[in-house]
Parts: C-alpha cells; structure tokens; sequence
C-alpha cells in the first residue's frame, strides 16, 4: 500500500518534471491546456472520492475540489476564448492525462479507509507538484498577461486545497 | 425665539441623526487570494458591509451563530449586511472554513 502511494507521488513528480525538463518553456496555447487537464483531473478524482468514501469529512473536501476546479477551468475557458487560444497538448498534459488515469484505476480498487488515505495523499502530492508547476513553470512562460494573471489568481486556492488536505491527512493516520 | 431656534435646531440635528442613522455608511469588504480584505471591519449600528468575490473560485460569508448565510457567492457577485445589533459577529467562508473575519458593531 505505502509502495503504492510511493509510486504514484513519483508519478506525479515526474509528470511535471517533463515540463521542467523541456529546453522551450510550454506555449501559452500549451500552458491553457495544462491547466484545463490539471483542474479537469481534480474534478473526476473529486466525484470519485464522493462516491466512494464515507468518511464525511473526505467527501467535504472532494466536493470542494469539484466546486473550486469547475469555477477556475469556467473561467480559464471564457479567457482561452477571449484570448482566441486554443487550448493545446504537450507532453505535459499527456503525461499528466496518464497519471490520473492510474491513480483513478488505483482508486477504485480499494475501499473504506484505504480509500481515503489513498485520496488524500495523493491530493497532497498533486496539489504540491501543481503549486510547483506554477512557481517554476506556468507562471514564468506565460506570455499574455491575462493568462499569467488567471494563473497567479488561482494559486492561493491550490495553497489554501494543500494545507486542507494535509490536515485531512494528518487526522486519517 | 431663542427658544424657537433652539426647537428647530434640534429638530435639524435629529432630523440629520436620523438621515445618517437610515444611510449609514458602508463599508467594503473584497474577498481576493483566499481571504477576506480587511479581516476585521469596524462599523457603526445601521451600516452596511458589502462584500464582494473578486476570487477565481466560489466563496460565502456565513456566521452560523448571527444566521448570517450569504449563499454561494460566484466570482464577481456581493452580499450586502446591515449592521444591527452591537458586538463582535465572527464568520467563515463555509465552502473554505480556513477563512476569518470579523465584523465589530460598536
């Protein structure tokens, strides 16, 4: 189980090192598109955890993260449209499309508290390595204003989901 | 006549306590970067507090013990308060409840 958790924290790790790793910074059309793919992927994750967790606290914060993510990618859609951006893959995001997918096969086998650990610790890492991606990769390449905006707009909801999580997290153990 | 001017001058300066008193003042309240701005507001009975979501995600103002519940605020819509009763009426954002504030009616 704790190899599990290992590994999906190293799959998370390394899906935003491939942005870091990239010689060119990703493109604004690239850096809509990762943040579509990231919020879209805490939304799925969220309405799992409520379906399948008990624990009410848990399912608080699942609905949280549905209600929050689905206001930002509202509101990255209408600028991306604005903006005339259309909203592109990079590896990035494709990387990031797999490791959810992973982590949602992962969720789905297990029950009960397994279930919410499970959850909640990989909510902490994702919205860890996302706070990072925004340090040291979105915010940085973003060339049109109005999208580094949205980008530094979003980040103290990522800050303020991890500290919700990691005291979820703490009182699980 | 002294006593008349005294009548209409007092009459003017109940008549301009009262307009105050029904206008009071209002007071802003911006919630931006995952907290309210100011935290703590201090107003007088029959002022008004306007807060406003300038956020990217939805908030409210809720103080269950003053049944003060805003409903979810979407990102650019307010939620007007008039202050009543004096005292101190803590609340929180129920949708995030790590966010204070605190409005004092003195």
């Amino acid at each position: 189980m704790k190899a599990l958790q290992v590994a999906a924290s190293l799959v998370a790790a390394s899906v935003f090192a491939v942005a870091s790793a990239q010689d060119k910074g990703p493109s604004d059309p690239q850096i809509a598109g990762i943040v579509v793919a990231a919020n879209k992927i805490d939304i799925d994750a969220g309405k799992i955890a409520k379906s399948h967790s008990k624990n009410k606290e848990v399912q608080q914060f699942a609905q949280q993260m549905i209600t929050d993510h689905t206001a930002v990618n509202k509101q990255a859609g209408a600028l991306a449209k604005k903006l005339k951006v259309k909203p592109a893959e990079s590896d990035t995001s494709k990387a990031l499309k797999s490791a959810a997918k992973d982590n949602e096969a992962n969720l789905k086998k297990l029950k009960g508290a397994d279930f919410d650990k499970a959850y909640v610790n990989h909510e902490v890492d994702y919205h860890q390595q996302v706070l990072d991606a925004i340090d040291k990769v979105l915010i940085p390449n973003a060339k049109n204003a109005e999208l580094k905006g949205l980008i530094e707009k979003v980040r103290p909801a990522i800050a303020t989901h991890l500290e919700h999580a990691k005291h979820i997290q703490a009182s699980l153990k | 006549m002294r006593s008349a001017l005294r009548a209409v001058l007092a009459a003017a300066l109940l008549m301009g306590g009262v307009a105050a008193h029904a206008a009071g003042k209002t007071h802003a309240v911006r919630i931006e970067g995952m907290k309210f701005v100011p935290e703590r507001v201090e107003v007088a009975a029959g002022d008004t507090i306007v807060w406003t979501n300038k956020d990217i995600v939805p908030h409210s103002v809720t103080a269950a013990e003053a049944k003060v519940e805003s409903g979810e605020l979407q990102t650019g819509k307010s939620f007007k308060l008039v202050a009543r009763k004096k005292g101190e009426m803590s609340y929180i954002c129920r949708l995030h409840p790590v966010m204070h504030g605190v409005v004092v009616v003195k």
